[in-house]
């Protein structure tokens, strides 16, 4: 066995993280993600459309629970991630529809439940066998802030 | 992704900055007991929030955390001797106590009082556990010493280590919450570290590569909830505790002690990493202990005399591409503590988060940066008390438990997530 080459070059091993050279690493621009954000009941619903209002990538809004009806087959056409928001009175069924339709098409889901940890138990329950991560939060900034963080 | 502003908010923890006013509303590992093992020992040289800061026992057992630089010249007190109640400076003999205070100038006449006038910023430090800690804030809101279960057991039952990280503190805290690299970067560690193999856990853990996650407020911090399928309809739960500014406990595994990290920053771009085992009921084994000293589980193997790890990045981290072959290491690295900073330390020192991809799965990430910002934000624009400041949002647990599948890991583990004294932990 021959033995395994060391490194030369300062900029050929673990030295070369300074932060000089991190000025120049490649600095390719990054693609956003195709998010589809569904408000989950009514109150969700409002919430979607405040921060709906703020410019985003290409991040859709839609309202699912209550009976609303969804072509969910289009919506989630060129959808890579699925985020669920809602409140002590989300739709577990349409929690149930978006998500088997998401697992179908290899699409990742997420779940906000906004709300007193308490008084969201039932939602929260209801949500977790389908979104793979799941917040509990009293702050409804933390929608913006996880659509923020996920370049949606 | 953060936004430069808000990456350069969260990670500057210099004096004056916002973040490092946040920092200095806790009270802070500053020092291993062990690095002032006795009255009078030498001093040491402490470097804190990009504070350089001189640490002294003095004759009376003492512990003092002051300016490093004497205010005459400016020479460092490093270079002292520690003896009569004081530390005198090496180049004209002026004296401070542990309060700062000059005490003595020997230039001046006997009867001067020249030296009450001069006085070196000095911090309070205390020991609780294994830990000297510091408070670098406003004295007027200096709050209750620390409750970390961890620094509250007996000594025999705990055991703490330290190590220098070369990377800003909050990639290195980010680390510490994020569970979803454990089934990767340390999944041989699981099989064959002696502080972690052998339990029921693990097998749900290598079984199950693609665990949920589950994020809850905590009112010191987080609460983050991996969870994998168990027999039976239920679910195995790995409950990891943030408590603001820095603070991370990893859920325990058998009866093997329970672990966790303090992070506290250097500078901006280094970061001392505090590591402790404790076992709530019972005494560490020698063999435990002899594995912690030896860089086992989440600990460190560091160069003799030293903080500094022996795999490290003058060394590229002693990478062993053979054992990474062979499955012993995912990464070649050995030692978790060391896989997880050669990776973090790869980033550069301060990670550039304008560039990063995150996904769903860093949830937790995400939170705890937003809680973490809008408690600066608070403390800079109302004066309001961030989280993890009053003892009581010390006194939680990680815990590792089996549930059937429509409980909430947060309700059904209210009990496992509290400190409790003599009570055991929620282990599987």
């Amino acid at each position: 066995m021959t033995a395994p080459l060391r490194p030369i070059l300062a900029n050929a091993c673990a030295r070369a993280a300074t932060a000089e050279e991190a000025r120049f690493r490649i600095d390719r621009p990054i693609g956003g993600r195709s998010a589809l954000v569904f408000a989950l009941d009514g109150e969700a619903a409002d919430v979607i459309d405040r921060v709906a209002e703020r410019p985003w990538r290409g991040a859709r809004f839609l309202r699912a629970g209550g009976g609303a009806v969804l072509r969910l087959e289009d919506e989630l056409a060129d959808a890579d991630v699925a985020i669920m928001i809602g409140t002590a009175d989300a739709d577990g069924a349409a929690a149930s529809a978006i998500a088997r339709a998401c697992a179908e098409r290899g699409i990742m889901t997420a779940g906000l439940i906004l709300g007193e940890q308490l008084e969201v138990a039932a939602a929260v329950s209801a949500l977790r066998p389908f979104a793979r991560n799941l917040m509990v939060t009293e702050d409804e900034d933390d929608v913006a802030e996880v659509l923020t963080a996920l370049r949606a | 992704m953060l936004k430069t502003e808000i990456n350069e908010l969260l990670t500057q923890t210099g004096p004056g900055t916002p973040m490092g006013d946040l920092f200095r509303r806790y009270w802070l590992p500053a020092l291993h007991a062990e690095e002032l093992p006795e009255n009078d020992c030498p001093p040491v040289r402490v470097k804190i929030l990009s504070e350089r800061l001189i640490a002294f026992r003095d004759s009376e057992g003492r512990y003092g955390l002051i300016d490093e630089f004497c205010a005459h010249r400016g020479v460092s007190l490093w270079f002292g001797r520690v003896e009569e109640c004081g530390i005198r400076c090496a180049y004209h003999g002026w004296k401070y106590d542990v309060t700062g205070s000059c005490v003595e100038v020997p230039s001046e006449p006997e009867n001067s009082n020249f030296c009450s006038k001069v006085k070196l910023t000095a911090y309070p430090l205390v020991k609780v556990g294994d830990v000297l800690w510091t408070y670098m804030g406003d004295p007027a809101h200096q709050p209750g010493l620390p409750e970390f279960e961890f620094a509250q057991v007996e000594p025999e039952q705990t055991y703490t280590s330290k190590r220098w990280q070369e990377s800003n503190w909050l990639q290195a805290l980010e680390g510490g919450i994020d569970s979803s690299h454990v089934s990767w970067l340390h999944s041989g560690g699981l099989k064959s570290d002696p502080l972690f193999k052998g339990t029921k856990g693990n097998e749900y853990n290598l079984n199950d590569l693609r665990p949920f996650f589950e994020v809850a407020e905590a009112d010191g911090g987080l609460f983050v909830g991996a969870r994998r399928n168990a027999e039976d309809d239920k679910y195995y739960w790995r409950i990891t505790p943030y408590v603001m500014p820095s603070f991370t406990l990893v859920p325990p595994r058998g009866d093997h002690p329970v672990h966790g990290h303090f992070w506290v920053p250097i500078d901006d771009e280094n970061t001392w990493v505090y590591t402790f085992d404790y076992h709530p009921t019972r005494a560490l084994t020698p063999d435990e202990r002899q594995a912690m000293k030896d860089g086992h589980g989440v600990h460190s193997r560091n160069i003799p005399g030293t903080y500094r790890p022996m795999e490290n990045r003058d060394n590229d981290y002693l990478m062993d591409r053979e054992a990474q072959r062979r499955g012993e290491t995912f990464s070649g690295v050995r030692g978790i503590a060391q896989q997880d900073a050669s990776l973090q330390e790869s980033m550069g020192p301060v990670v550039d988060r304008t560039k990063e991809r995150l996904v769903s799965s860093d949830t937790g990430i995400i939170k705890a940066r937003q809680k973490l910002r809008k408690a600066v934000e608070a403390l800079r624009d109302e004066g309001i008390t961030p989280p993890g400041v009053d003892p009581a949002h010390h006194r939680v647990r990680s815990a590792a438990v089996v549930l059937p599948q429509d409980e909430s890991f947060i309700e059904s583990s209210r009990e496992a997530l509290t400190a409790r004294p003599g009570v055991a932990h929620s282990s599987v």
